[in-house]
């Protein structure tokens, strides 16, 4: 039953099509200067004629920044951070999450009210800062990972897709034998792949992108992760504006903190794809309420 | 075997068995729950408990519980204190833009977004409008410096179309529409993601019906779609209004100068430089208690209005 769209109606469409097609646009813009920019020579970023399009085509400023091995340092540093964190943050959040979608499980009321005091009453940092420096975790590498691996949001995503887990399948595997851990992760974990991505990718993301952290607790710059690194880096007063006042280089401090941006920017566009497949799937499910 | 079977099957819908039993009989559960339930205890419970510093003097050697207890002293100089009002000012200001200017437009983005026609242009359009949410503050700052600065794109238009280059990011009168400019460059797109959920559940004989009717497209989004979605904008707002007062250390600090530190020094960025680093831990965290009840009243209050105007709530 398809009706006819009148005139107008057809109108309105095209018109909000065209805004959002300018906006999408407009969103991209502020990304292609800066990969403009970074491939810029140091001549035109000075004269500031950059825009849209590299000005005097130079890889000079990428080749300081890849031959960066500060750079590099974070970057694996933060890698490693972000791995091991997104596989013990899905370990511990689906065994916290699995049981609570249980009614037999008579501790789960209560939990699911402790998690949802944590996300309507947050401590104030201060205390917070207190509580993790006094269990050894300043200037320690783990606290780059360990604050990180649990949060009621994602558990309570894991929980209702646990809570539609089929229990008929779950039954056959009992009278099989199956005891409950094995139940758990030889039947349930399994078939709870899109779950545990899109809740991975979610930690993966707030792990890879984390700044306060590190700031409250970080100090010796070996253990900087990428994003402390890159804030040094571009800063007023970083060591990139020296360095561009040497002469007889073809690159700018705008230049080489373009580069630095584009290159943090880079793994990001590179696992997108795998980020908006699940990440879609994720608020979804995040939307069922309860 | 039938034995475990009937275990399954008893277990479901009894909950006044004893927690001994409890316990005996479904001991793996409590075993898996236990490494989340010490993560929410160490670092979500205890720093709550620890916040009753802010009610004493606190000192490194004698910790939490031996430290002097000075009562609302603090809490009283807060009040008094000058930097206090500047700061809640500065805060209140940028939590009305957020709830105000930003929280509506990835409704409104949806709402357009719902009208594309052809699934490949409206995919091409959320991937460009994602991609900005998962990039970090410290980058998105970057952008934004390079952007608005000396030789940035908006310098150049300005100096193109014969104005003069301004210093955006050290003029105290740019930060907030930056403030808010760059929320929504960041985070409408994926605000989107949850909306568009939410529509694609919508029944499309309620279209079909209203079209033939005769209702346009503008009065179909107007008196469907948008009446549809509002459970969820209600939800949205309710996990929102919490964190009024908590704007994010990351955004702030990433695109405040020292020239616009007299609009642009918030709760955040306040606590972390007087407390975590100049190290008065009691008094700035009063200050973080302050926020936190604030943030909870207004959860409670909202969630109440709306359990009263509709029936939609938190809980």
């Amino acid at each position: 039953m398809k009706v006819r769209e009148s005139v107008n109606d057809r109108i309105f469409r095209l018109v909000i099509t065209f805004i959002l097609v300018v906006l999408a646009i407009i969103t991209l813009i502020p990304l292609l200067t800066v990969l403009a920019l970074s491939f810029s020579s140091k001549a035109a970023a000075d004269m500031n004629i950059v825009n849209l399009r590299p000005v005097g085509f130079t890889f000079a400023s990428w080749k300081y920044i890849l031959s960066n091995r500060e750079i590099w340092k974070s970057f694996f540093l933060t890698v490693v951070a972000t791995v091991s964190g997104v596989l013990l943050a899905l370990m511990i959040t689906s065994m916290m999450a699995y049981p609570l979608s249980k009614k037999e499980f008579k501790a789960a009321k209560i939990l699911m009210v402790a998690a949802l005091i944590t996300m309507v009453f947050k401590a104030p940092i201060v205390p917070y800062f207190l509580t993790v420096k006094s269990i050894g975790l300043f200037n320690h590498p783990l606290v780059l990972v360990l604050p990180q691996i649990l949060t009621a949001y994602n558990m309570i995503i894991m929980r209702s897709f646990f809570q539609q887990f089929p229990l008929e399948v779950e039954e056959a595997a009992m009278i099989d034998g199956a005891g409950r851990f094995r139940l758990f992760y030889q039947i349930v974990i399994p078939s709870s792949k899109a779950v545990l991505a899109t809740v991975g990718l979610f930690y993966g993301v707030t792990i890879w992108n984390q700044f306060q952290h590190p700031m409250m607790f970080i100090q010796d710059t070996d253990l900087f992760p990428l994003q402390m690194k890159i804030r040094q880096l571009i800063g007023d007063g970083s060591e990139l504006q020296t360095l561009a006042s040497m002469a007889g280089i073809n690159y700018s401090d705008r230049t080489l903190q373009a580069a630095v941006v584009v290159f943090a920017i880079l793994p990001i566009i590179i696992v997108y794809p795998f980020l908006q497949k699940y990440f879609a799937k994720g608020a979804m499910l995040g939307s069922v309420k309860g | 075997m039938a034995e475990k079977l009937s275990a399954v099957r008893q277990s479901r819908g009894r909950s006044s068995e004893s927690w001994g039993h409890n316990i005996k009989k479904y001991w793996p559960y409590y075993l898996m729950v236990l490494p989340g339930f010490i993560y929410f205890i160490i670092f979500k419970f205890i720093p709550m408990l620890g916040s009753v510093i802010a009610f004493e003097d606190y000192n490194i050697i004698g910790g939490i519980f031996n430290s002097e207890w000075v009562g609302l002293k603090h809490f009283r100089a807060l009040f008094t204190y000058e930097d206090f009002h500047r700061i809640l000012r500065n805060t209140m200001i940028l939590g009305f833009c957020k709830t105000i200017l930003i929280f509506p437009i990835p409704v409104i983005l949806s709402l357009m977004l719902n009208e594309v026609r052809g699934l490949k242009l409206k995919k091409a359009i959320q991937t460009a409008i994602y991609i900005p949410y998962f990039l970090s503050w410290v980058i998105v700052g970057g952008l934004i410096f390079d952007l608005f600065g000396i030789g940035g794109l908006f310098n150049n238009v300005r100096n193109a179309l014969g104005m003069e280059s301004i210093l955006v990011m050290q003029k105290e009168s740019w930060f907030r529409p930056i403030f808010v400019l760059s929320s929504i460059w960041k985070d409408a797109g994926w605000g989107t993601v949850v909306y568009m959920a939410a529509m694609s559940g919508i029944d499309p004989s309620l279209y079909e019906s209203a079209a033939m009717d005769g209702a346009s497209r503008f009065q179909r989004m107007r008196h469907i779609t948008f009446p549809l979605l509002i459970p969820t904008i209600i939800t949205l707002f309710l996990l929102n209004i919490g964190n009024f007062l908590e704007l994010g250390f990351d955004q702030v600090f990433n695109l405040q100068t020292p020239m616009t530190y007299s609009v642009s020094d918030i709760f955040d960025t306040y606590v972390y430089r007087v407390g975590i680093q100049q190290a008065q831990y009691s008094f700035t965290t009063a200050v973080g208690l302050f926020q936190s009840v604030v943030g909870l009243a207004l959860v409670l209050i909202f969630n109440k209005l709306s359990q009263k105007t509709s029936e939609g709530g938190l809980w």
